[in-house]
């Protein structure tokens, strides 16, 4: 970032002593540095977490003299008398019950968070909900839903005060007929993580290491006149320079696509799109150095709105495509597809509806920023640490931008603090690190400040859905037709992906017989969107089923019943070719029904509250490998050391959501051996079999069965060995927990490591097997056909009950009741914490989050005070049941449980208000003037 | 991360230490809890070349002292949060920020409150990209648009009750100590909307103990349950007699807050004491307070829903003194 036309003075570093865990630590510091920096990175104690550096976020708590406070908003000098205790020094009760209570999904809000329910059982002994979630209000968790937070904080609450209470690696039974399935459990590292034990990309420091920093642009739109590096060259302390002549090769996620680069060489697309790079001695003289880049501008008229990016006369954000062939118009990616009979449809229902919903754009908030950090060793090989839920596709780009071979690279991925899509593709910070540290001869690193995190986005799009839809009488939808133009940004990012998915994606769990959609994204001078949890679905999920709900009203149709008469039943075919071989609808709305005690209540409780209810389907992966080739989409490795350990070695990445126990889970499941036997070393593109990544809700379906094939081989492998040990057929060998036996005789056991050793000995060179998994061509015979496809589908159903002030408009989410089919959960705590998170990111969408623009093409906050994501307050309580529609491809049945389950929320929650007060909201969020001002139009607040 | 300019740090152990320190060193400035200097030098709005740190030189804690509270500049939030002489004051400390920034920020940090403003407390380079504005390095007001009046808002949580319980401020200057009633430190400048002089020093904060009749409330409206800021908040302080459409008030204070950089004692309520505070009473009380406020766009939400706030939320805090 640029810092400002001041002078710059820089003080010398002084001693500073601060007390902490006990114990007397010095320093040396300059003054300005605070007790997060000299804490992390200068006395190691890397624990303690950044996630806004602004007092915004919670991240960097720590104790001062017992009490939780913000370390990145206190002086170093300040913290000189006060003893300081870190996560560190926190003793073992609390953070164990949150392991053992699943509420550590990525882990980096947990330092903090763990710091203040410490301090809060210091002084209570024995809290109530509420004074929990006060006492946890200023430590944001964006991965939890901080149901589980909650519920470790009691769980803490009931265990003696100094003692260890570890928790077994799986701590309930596993599912009918099965060794390690189905079974609760912790996460393989989980706790580490939460320690501050296994590191994060900007936890991990190197030897000579020296920091970049990228200048971005202060216009939306402009041409790059010229730029002078040379007073930053000039400046001691600088290392190096670089700007967009120096990567001239353009990249894209989308291979064929590409129309983006390390940093713009010609023309700026949005504020904050870099344009050149520093790396310095330290943060401080690289942003010098950045503020004496001279880049001389020509300012070009800004492309804010769909209006003005379909306008005829608009500037072009690009003038030539990919190709290099002219524009002659901002549209980016169209799609039009339609199926049966559309307007027959239409006009025969019984009712119909023809409305608009605005889908405002928003944006993931991974409390960790980005940051990358690289080394080249001394034969030019690259060595990459970076934040990102895609190393495989990361490690490919790298190569073409870079321009050498992919062979001399390798990509690692460090324990991640939260992605939920906003780190699936590559950005200008590993491109900028890796060329700096070429040409500064020393590692660099590169750590995006949260106002960077905003710009490189890659969050919701911004949609605009015209739906019509119609049903017969009984009911019954007729035909559905959806018009979409979706807000793009500046650049391509997986664009096609969006274009195709907002319409692909919305054909069950409720079928209908005719569907045409038109779905166009638009270049804008705003920094990019992409694929935020549950891609290019959950806007048009809003409208359709919005429109359901009001078609139902239309019809005098319960709406739960209205869903029920048009699901969609396991093992058929959607209008637009989708084989969805299973789906729990009818289950799930039995189940929320149920607990919502809907017949009851719905339609029926007092003016101002109401409930209301939504259902969706999502894919489990996708057939589409983003770069077409027939190799595996997901490999696993095992083997098998003498010590009765088995070691997983696998591409997948673990952003949080337990790739990695569900990893350990599978392989347990087939070989017998506990959880805690099992090593899981994954994303490391040196070391790990290729995964693609984690997107499109891939893992648990694709990874799983990759697992599930490598753990059947070694247990073949392990039966042949020891039939062969006892001289009895292979088919009298069983697996049973840490033991496998003689069927016919099941007293005769052998313990698993004996067997390992046996198998080992009689393979006669190192236990190892591999397993892959690859799709089979899926998908509709058409263009286009194959996108969206998906080998699975997951189903959710909510309902939301809330509140609504028709005097002040104010919406309170009292409760969300939450049902969601995953097939097969291998790990039901994990699912659970999934499904909890969705559901908080989708209330947060409904309610109060959104990345606007002004007329200046300026982020109107790029911080987490203005981006306002929910505390533990006021979100709302989750109850959050899993429904296990046995999937006939999935391992063991399962399927996704990662980004279904939020798309409901938003449309739950409108038909909710509606239920309260009689009004349709079609533009999120919902915020308090919006109701209010429709609560006026349609004059109801005399009726209180 | 963000950087800060450099600058030195000097501890007072004493407030005439901290004066002193202040006036002996060029571009100085005090720091307490730090909790909204420290963001505001991280985002380069004002870069002191000294810190004089006052966490060893206030007094904190309070005592009762010829029938007014006491209270020490120096006193963290979160023990003021539990000050049970003062309750309504010990509710708006309660829902200042969140717990951790509670335990770091004091009283003395909280009148002292810089005005805040959604083009304002940003980065550098996002102010660079906007073109600045009137308060730091530009020449004009994006909210007002012009070039004159910056209306950047007050948002402390504990002025606009300390100001309805009448509170004074005690504040030492180079030259020594004076008094003065809180509502006289405010002016309606968003520049500097404070009237002491720079390098003075409030050491203590004094509240007249309330009588035995008095009621007080404190409302603060805002998205999120925690960290946030005000959007617009009310402090109510009445001596009052008798309950519901019956109740009597002898004298009523409405302080509002969060709307632009003035705490507003709501001019004109005075006439409606002496009367019942019937529920039409209490309405055209809502309606001379929707008259009265008028909320900028410098602080998150939409102005138009602030004002009516204001009214539903002095009506709503009224019925509820009632009883
Ligand atoms: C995320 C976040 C949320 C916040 N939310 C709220 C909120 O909801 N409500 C709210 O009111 N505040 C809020 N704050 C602001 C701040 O935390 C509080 O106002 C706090 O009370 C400030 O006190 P301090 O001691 O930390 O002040 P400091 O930052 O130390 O000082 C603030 C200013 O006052 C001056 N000063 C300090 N003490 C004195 C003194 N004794 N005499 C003269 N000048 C002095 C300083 O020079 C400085 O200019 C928030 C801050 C953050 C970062
Ligand atoms: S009110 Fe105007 S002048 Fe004041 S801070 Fe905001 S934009 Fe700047
Ligand atoms: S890093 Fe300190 S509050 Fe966010
Ligand atoms: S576990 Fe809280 S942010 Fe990830």
């Amino acid at each position: 970032m640029t810092a400002t036309a001041k002078p710059a003075h820089s003080v010398p570093a002084q001693v500073l002593q601060v007390h902490v865990n006990g114990e007397p630590e010095v320093a040396l510091a300059p003054p300005t540095w605070t007790l997060l920096e000299v804490l992390r990175y200068k006395l190691g104690l890397v624990g303690t977490k950044q996630g806004c550096d602004k007092g915004d976020c919670g991240a960097c708590t720590v104790l001062m003299d017992g009490r939780p406070i913000l370390s990145c908003c206190t002086l170093a000098v300040m913290a000189q008398d006060a003893k300081i205790t870190t996560i560190e020094g926190i003793p073992p009760r609390v953070p164990q019950a949150f392991d053992a209570a699943g509420a550590l999904q990525c882990g980096f809000c947990q330092p903090g968070m763990i710091c203040s329910a410490h301090a809060l059982l210091e002084v209570n002994d024995c809290p109530s909900d509420r004074e929990i979630r006060q006492a946890i209000s200023g430590n944001l968790c964006r991965c939890t839903g901080y149901t589980k937070i909650v519920e470790a904080v009691h769980l803490a609450s009931a265990r003696p005060k100094n003692e260890r209470s570890p928790t077994p690696m799986v701590s309930s039974a596993p599912a009918d007929g099965l060794r390690t399935v189905g079974a609760r459990g912790r996460k393989p590292g989980a706790l580490d993580k939460a320690l501050g034990r296994i590191p994060y990309t900007d936890d991990i420091v190197l030897p000579r290491m020296a920091h970049g920093r990228i200048l971005r642009s202060p216009h939306p739109h402009a041409k790059i006149v010229s730029i002078d590096t040379s007073e930053a060259e000039a400046l001691p302390g600088v290392y190096a320079v670089m700007t967009g002549a120096d990567l001239p090769t353009p990249f894209c996620i989308i291979p064929w696509t590409p129309d983006e680069h390390a940093l713009a060489p010609d023309k700026v697309r949005y504020v904050g799109d870099g344009v050149a790079a520093v790396a310095a001695v330290d943060e401080e003289t690289a942003l010098r150095a950045c503020d004496r880049i001279a880049v001389e501008y020509e300012i070009l008229p800004p492309v804010l709105s769909l209006d003005a990016a379909e306008a005829a006369d608009a500037p072009l954000v690009h003038a030539r495509d990919w190709k290099g062939r002219a524009r002659t118009s901002n549209l980016c990616k169209e799609v039009a597809l339609a199926f049966g009979s559309v307007d027959e449809g239409l006009a025969e229902g019984a009712a119909s509806i023809d409305q608009t919903w605005f889908y405002e754009g928003n944006t993931h908030v991974p409390i960790e920023p980005h940051c990358a950090l690289a080394d080249w060793s001394s034969e030019q090989r690259l060595t990459l640490w970076s934040a990102t839920q895609v190393p495989h596709y990361l490690h490919r780009e790298l190569a073409r931008v870079l321009d050498i071979p992919q062979a001399q690279i390798r990509v690692i991925q460090p324990a991640l603090g939260g992605a939920f899509g906003g780190k699936s593709e590559p950005f200008d910070l590993e491109f900028c690190a890796a060329y700096l540290a070429r040409k500064a001869g020393r590692p660099v690193k590169i750590l995006y400040t949260r106002e960077e995190v905003f710009y490189s986005h890659r969050g919701r799009h911004p949609m605009e859905m015209r739906l019509q839809m119609a049903a017969d009488a009984a009911g019954h939808l007729t035909a559905v037709d959806h018009d979409i133009r979706i807000d793009g940004g500046g650049y391509h990012s997986f664009g096609m992906v969006t274009t195709y998915y907002a319409g692909q994606l919305l054909t069950g769990p409720v079928d209908f017989p005719a569907y045409r959609f038109r779905a166009r994204r638009f270049y804008t001078n705003k920094p990019c969107c992409g694929p935020k949890r549950g891609h290019g679905s959950v806007q048009p999920r809003f409208s359709f089923e919005c429109g359901l709900d009001e078609l139902a009203h239309k019809l005098g149709i319960d709406p739960i019943e209205m869903r029920r008469r048009n699901a969609l039943e396991s093992g058929s075919t959607t209008v637009n070719g989708l084989f969805v071989p299973s789906t729990g609808l009818q289950e799930c709305l039995d189940v929320v029904a149920r607990d919502s005690q809907w017949d009851r209540r719905y339609g029926k409780l007092p003016f101002g509250r109401g409930l209301g209810v939504a259902c969706s389907m999502y894919i489990s992966g996708t057939a589409y490998p983003i770069y077409p080739n027939k190799m595996p989409q997901s490999g696993v490795s095992l083997l098998a050391d003498r010590s009765g350990r088995i070691t997983i070695t696998c591409g997948a990445s673990d952003i949080g959501q337990g790739s990695d126990a569900m990893l350990a889970w599978v392989v347990s499941e087939e070989t017998g051996l506990s959880p805690e036997r099992i090593v899981v070393k994954s994303a490391d593109t040196d070391l790990t079999p290729v995964d693609l990544g984690a997107y499109s809700s891939r893992m648990t379906y694709m990874v799983g069965l990759a697992a599930q094939e490598a753990g059947r081989a070694m247990q073949a492998k392990m039966r042949d060995a020891l039939a062969a040990h006892w001289g009895v057929p292979a088919d009298r060998i069983g697996v049973g927990h840490g033991v496998w036996f003689d069927k016919t005789d099941t007293a005769r056991q052998v313990d698993v490591h004996q067997v390992l050793i046996l198998a080992e000995t009689a393979e006669g060179r190192p236990l190892q097997t591999v397993g892959g998994y690859r799709t089979r061509d899926l998908g509709g015979q058409y263009r286009g056909g194959s996108i969206g496809a998906s080998p699975a589908y997951s189903t959710t159903a909510h309902v939301a009950e809330v509140v609504v002030d028709p005097q002040t408009g104010i919406v309170t989410v009292e409760r969300v009741w939450v049902a969601h089919d995953c097939g097969r959960a291998i790990n039901p705590l994990m699912v659970e914490g999934q499904i909890e998170g969705s559901v908080y990111m989708g209330y947060a969408e409904a309610l109060m989050e959104a990345q606007v623009f002004d007329e200046r093409g300026l982020h109107t906050g790029p911080n987490l005070l203005d981006y306002r994501i929910p505390t533990s307050i006021e979100t709302p309580d989750i109850i959050a049941k899993i429904v296990e529609t046995i999937d006939p491809g999935g391992p063991y049945g399962a399927k996704e449980a990662g980004e279904g389950p939020l798309h409901p929320a938003i449309p739950a929650i409108a038909n909710a208000i509606f239920d309260a007060v009689d009004i349709r909201l079609r533009q999120i969020p919902f915020t308090p003037d919006r109701v209010l001002a429709a609560l006026r139009a349609a004059d109801v607040e005399r009726r209180v | 991360m963000l950087r800060m300019d450099g600058f030195t740090f000097k501890a007072a152990a004493s407030p005439e230490e901290a004066v002193r320190l202040w006036h002996h060193h060029e571009g100085a400035a005090y720091i307490a809890g730090g909790t909204d200097i420290l963001p505001n030098i991280k985002h380069r709005i004002e870069s002191p070349r000294v810190l004089v740190g006052l966490s060893k030189a206030l007094p904190t804690g309070w005592c009762i002292e010829h029938g007014e509270v006491v209270l020490g500049a120096g006193t963290r939030l979160s023990e003021l949060a539990s000050c049970s002489v003062l309750p309504a004051l010990a509710t708006a400390a309660g829902l200042v920020a969140g717990p951790q920034l509670r335990n770091m920020g004091t009283l003395g940090g909280n009148v002292m409150l810089d005005t805040r403003c959604l083009f304002l407390n940003q980065t550098a380079h996002w102010r660079q990209s906007l073109g600045y504005c009137l308060k730091a390095e530009g020449t004009w007001c994006h909210v007002i648009r012009g070039p004159k009046t910056c209306v950047a808002t007050q948002s402390s949580d504990t002025v606009p009750i300390l100001m309805a319980l009448h509170a004074r401020i005690r504040v030492l200057g180079p030259n020594g100590e004076r008094e003065l009633a809180l509502a006289e430190l405010f002016r309606f400048d968003g520049i500097h909307n404070h009237t002491i002089e720079k390098g003075h020093l409030i050491t203590h904060v004094i509240v007249p103990l309330p009588p035995s009749n008095h009621r007080a409330r404190y409302d603060k409206i805002r998205t999120r349950g925690a960290i946030d800021f005000p959007q617009l908040s009310v402090a109510i302080a009445a001596r009052m007699t008798g309950t519901g459409e019956a109740c009597v008030a002898d004298s009523l204070t409405i302080v509002v807050g969060a709307i632009n950089p003035l705490p507003q004692a709501v001019q004109g309520v005075e006439a409606f004491t002496g009367r019942a505070l019937d529920d039409a009473t209490v309405a055209a009380l809502g309606a001379l307070i929707k008259k009265r406020c008028r909320p900028q766009a410098s602080t998150h939400g939409d102005p138009a829903w602030r004002r009516t706030m204001a009214r539903i939320t002095v009506e709503r805090g009224l019925k509820a003194l009632r009883g």
